[in-house]
C-alpha cells in the first residue's frame, strides 16, 4: 500500500524569481536557509510521487472554465510557461503519475467529491518555485491538485478539511508501494492587483500560524472563514494548506520559517508536519 | 460580475507574442475583441479604476506588466481605487 511520508507547505511569489535579488543579503540569506531546510526534510522523506496542491495563476484555466478542484492524472506535466521562470532547472516535460491520480479522481467521486480531471496541466510558478528554491536536482513524479483560489467563488475552508480527510485516506488505500508526500502552496497573507497590493497582514499570518500550531481544526475553520478575505487576495490560497492539515489531522505543524518581505509582496511562510 | 472580453484579452497577452504585437499596434488587437466601446475605451486610456471593477485583480496585474508598464506605475493608480471607494463611502 502506499504511504504518506510527507507533508510540506510553501509560499510562492512571482518576485522570488523575477526579482531575487531585489531583498538586502541579510534577509536574502534568511529564506535561503529556510528553503534549505524544507529541501533538506524533503529528500529525507524521500518521495516517490508528489501531490502538489496549488492555485494556478491563470495559467491552464480562464472564466470560460473553471473548476473548483482538478486532479492532473497525464503522464507528464509541462513546466512554467511564464517567461520570466526560463531560468528554471527543471524542464519539459515533468513527469507525472496517472495510476495514481486517477485512482485519487476515482475514489473522489466515490466518496462523493466531484473534481475535474486533466490530462494535461502547464505547473506555474506555484508549483515550481519552491521546488526550485528548496535546492532540488531532480523532481518525484507529480500529481497536482489544482485549487481555484484566485477567482471567486472559492471553495469553503470546510470542504478543504473534507478534501484533505479524502486524500490522506486515498492515498493510503493506494494498492501500490510507494512513498507519497503533498505539497501545499501559496499563502499567506498578499494582496495582488488589489487596491491595497503590497500589503502583508503580519498579525493574521502569526494567527494563523498559532492555528496550525494547536492542531485544533475547528478554531482554524473558524479564524479562516471570519479573516482569510481580508488578509488579501492571495491569502486565499491557504485553502491548500488547510488541505494539507487536514491530510494530517492536524498533527505536528512546524513553522519553518516567515519572511514577510514587501518586496515580494508575500508574508512567505513555509512550514513541514511532523505527523508520524 | 466580470467583462469576459476585457479578461479574455488581459488573458491572452500573458502570451508575449500577443503583448508585443499589442504594444505594436494596439488598435488591431482589441480589434479582435467584441470590447463594449466604455470597456475599449477604458482599456485605451488605462483606466485602471474602471478595469480592477470587471476583471480578476491577478490579470489587472499581469496585463500591465505585460504591457510594460512600470510597477510604480500600476500600484500608484490601484491604491488610488481605495481612496475611490473611501470617498464614496465616506
Amino acid at each position: 500500500m502506499a504511504e504518506l511520508v510527507g507533508a510540506f507547505a510553501s509560499s510562492h511569489a512571482p518576485l522570488m524569481a523575477r526579482a531575487w535579488e531585489s531583498v538586502d543579503p541579510v534577509r536574502l540569506d534568511s529564506i535561503k536557509k529556510t528553503f534549505a531546510e524544507m529541501g533538506r526534510r524533503f529528500r529525507e522523506a524521500n518521495p516517490d510521487v508528489l501531490v502538489v496542491l496549488t492555485p494556478d495563476h491563470w495559467v491552464n484555466f480562464f472564466i470560460n472554465n473553471m473548476p473548483s478542484v482538478c486532479i492532473g492524472v497525464g503522464e507528464t506535466h509541462e513546466s512554467p510557461p511564464e517567461p520570466w521562470m526560463k531560468g528554471l532547472p527543471f524542464k519539459s516535460p515533468w513527469q507525472g503519475d496517472p495510476g495514481l491520480g486517477l485512482y485519487l479522481a476515482e475514489q473522489a467521486f466515490e466518496k462523493g467529491f466531484e473534481p475535474t480531471l486533466s490530462y494535461h496541466l502547464e505547473m506555474d510558478h506555484g508549483v515550481a518555485i519552491p521546488l526550485w528554491r528548496m535546492g532540488l536536482t531532480s523532481l518525484p513524479r507529480i500529481v497536482p491538485i489544482i485549487v481555484n483560489t484566485v477567482e471567486p467563488p472559492l471553495i469553503s475552508v470546510r470542504r478543504c478539511i473534507d478534501w484533505g480527510r479524502f486524500l490522506r485516506e486515498a492515498i493510503e488505500s493506494y494498492p501500490q508501494k510507494l512513498r507519497v508526500a503533498l505539497m501545499a502552496t501559496g499563502g499567506l497573507s498578499h494582496s495582488i492587483g488589489e487596491a491595497d497590493m503590497g500589503r502583508i497582514d503580519e498579525p493574521f499570518d502569526m494567527e494563523c500560524v498559532e492555528h496550525f500550531r494547536s492542531g485544533d481544526i475547528a478554531s482554524l475553520v473558524s479564524f479562516l472563514e471570519r479573516k482569510v478575505e481580508s488578509a488579501g487576495n492571495g491569502a486565499a490560497e491557504v485553502r491548500n494548506w488547510v488541505m494539507a492539515h487536514s491530510a494530517v489531522q492536524g498533527r505536528g505543524f512546524d513553522l519553518i520559517g516567515y519572511h514577510p518581505y514587501p518586496e515580494w509582496y508575500v508574508g512567505c511562510a513555509f512550514a513541514t508536519w511532523n505527523f508520524r | 460580475m466580470r467583462d469576459y472580453w476585457v479578461s479574455k484579452l488581459f488573458f491572452d497577452m500573458q502570451q508575449p507574442q500577443a503583448a508585443e504585437e499589442y504594444r505594436a499596434n494596439r488598435d488591431k488587437v482589441l480589434d479582435r475583441y467584441p470590447l463594449k466601446p466604455e470597456m475599449r475605451q477604458a482599456v485605451v486610456s488605462d483606466d485602471v479604476a474602471t478595469l480592477a471593477k470587471v476583471v480578476n485583480p491577478y490579470l489587472l496585474r499581469f496585463f500591465y506588466v505585460a504591457i510594460g508598464k512600470p510597477e510604480s506605475w500600476f500600484l500608484e493608480r490601484i491604491s488610488k481605487t481605495a481612496q475611490a471607494k473611501d470617498a464614496v463611502h465616506g
